[in-house]
């Protein structure tokens, strides 16, 4: 049996540990609060602009961009959206898992320390890396698109497509594909974007055909971009909500496990203790009865 | 007959009404929509839309984005829009007071941040204006 003092001890670092958990857990608690808010405001924003423009997109005939163009596809290109920081549990690893699984050709873009590291590692094809801050403000996103947008037309990647922790609720998020470019089907975003509870997307009913002002052109080349921007900055925003909340779960089963952990400890303490001074009784008694 | 009426920011829905029209600025001219419209796709710029409906007229201030009419549905998207009984005066002027500020340093920004400082500009002065008309 361990000496009283030895569990002392422990018991201290355990305390400790606790401590430390136990105020990251706070703070990713409120961390937590402000990106599920900003990953919310936004979601009906990207779903009426996804709404919009598959409205457009089943209306142009002999209008060509090559947002729309599907070429075959050799290499994907695909952004990830990792943290900079661990201690949020699976999150990480379980986007690294879908990297794994892709076959053929892929180049690859990072956000965050984690998938540079992971990228790297496994000497797969890096573009570029970049690092965001926490509130993911929209012109650094911007950058990153276009940058990938370059390499698309360029003919260097085939595919725009974005690997990101989706946030389902505080305690589920999955790692999921968005396909940014071509822009293909996209009910399936739209629907995504709107949650479960809102009443499925449908095509509209309306086939007149749609008018642009002042000229599709002019249209298509503000609007095209600004939706590739704005879905990838609600991802990023929709990633950091389930950054935050996977490290707050994370922390707080840590912090659960010290305690729980120290309970036995504490146990083990006072019985050590107590062991001790029965000892010391029986030790006096028998020396009293010796002499006596 | 009646029009759906939504206006959508990245911060959120700030509109959702049913209406009976809606004047908005464009750029190419203000427009106004009832029911019946043929389907447009169109880009905001930053101005005062108004809206009839029952009972009275609305105006909103909005920054640039994009506006789009199908069926009996306008759903607009834009940067910024804020009605007009929410507009705070003392925040606007100092909103702008700030980009202006900003502006001065105008040198060493890229292309993009001036453009979103002009915007917001544009905006608090809007939002003014609509606030003055009043």
């Amino acid at each position: 049996m361990p000496s009283t003092k030895e569990i002392r001890g422990r018991i201290k670092s355990v305390k400790n540990t606790r401590q430390i958990t136990k105020a990251m857990e706070l703070v990713a608690a409120s961390k937590m609060k402000k990106a599920q808010q900003n990953a919310s405001s936004g979601q009906a924003y990207a779903a009426l602009l996804a709404e919009v423009l598959a409205n457009v997109s089943g209306r142009i005939d002999g209008i060509e961009h090559s947002f729309f163009e599907e070429r075959e596809v050799k290499t994907r290109g695909i952004l990830v959206v990792s943290t900079d920081r661990g201690l949020c549990g699976a999150l990480n690893s379980n986007l690294f898992r879908e990297i794994l699984k892709i076959q053929g050709d892929a180049k690859y873009v990072t956000i965050g320390r984690k998938a540079v590291q992971f990228v790297s590692r496994n000497k797969l094809d890096l573009l570029a890396e970049f690092s965001v801050p926490d509130e993911v403000p929209y012109l650094q996103v911007k950058q990153i698109v276009e940058f990938m947008i370059e390499k698309y037309e360029a003919g260097e990647i085939d595919t725009i497509e974005i690997l990101y922790p989706r946030f389902v609720n505080t305690l589920i998020q999955e790692a999921s594909f968005g396909k940014l470019l071509p822009i293909s089907n996209l009910d399936d975003m739209i629907n995504s974007l709107r949650g479960k509870d809102a009443e499925p997307y449908r095509e509209n009913i309306d086939d007149r055909k749609i008018k642009f002002e002042p000229d599709p052109a002019t249209i298509l080349s503000s609007l095209l971009p600004l939706f590739v921007n704005r879905e990838a900055h609600q991802a990023l925003l929709n990633a950091r909500a389930s950054e935050h909340s996977a490290r707050m779960v994370a922390m707080k089963s840590a912090k659960d496990n010290a305690t729980t952990l120290l309970d036995g400890l504490t146990l083990q303490f006072n019985k050590a203790r107590q062991a001790a001074i029965t000892q010391e009784i029986l030790e006096i008694a028998a020396a009293t009865s010796s002499n006596g | 007959m009646s029009l759906q009426l939504e206006i959508v920011t990245p911060h959120g829905k700030v509109y959702d009404e049913t209406v009976e029209s809606v004047v908005m600025p464009t750029t190419s001219g203000e427009v106004g929509i009832m029911t019946g419209h043929i389907p447009l796709l169109t880009e905001i710029q930053p101005g005062d839309i108004a809206v009839t409906k029952e009972g009275g007229v609305d105006h909103l201030a909005v920054s640039k984005g994009f506006a789009q009419c199908i069926g009996d549905k306008v759903s607009i998207l834009a940067e910024n829009a804020i009605s007009e009984d929410d507009i705070d005066v003392n925040e606007v002027e100092a909103a702008m007071l700030r980009a202006q500020s900003a502006l001065k340093n105008a040198k060493e920004m890229s292309e993009e941040e001036i453009n979103m400082l002009e915007t917001t500009v544009q905006y608090a002065s809007i939002q003014q204006l609509l606030k003055k008309k009043k």
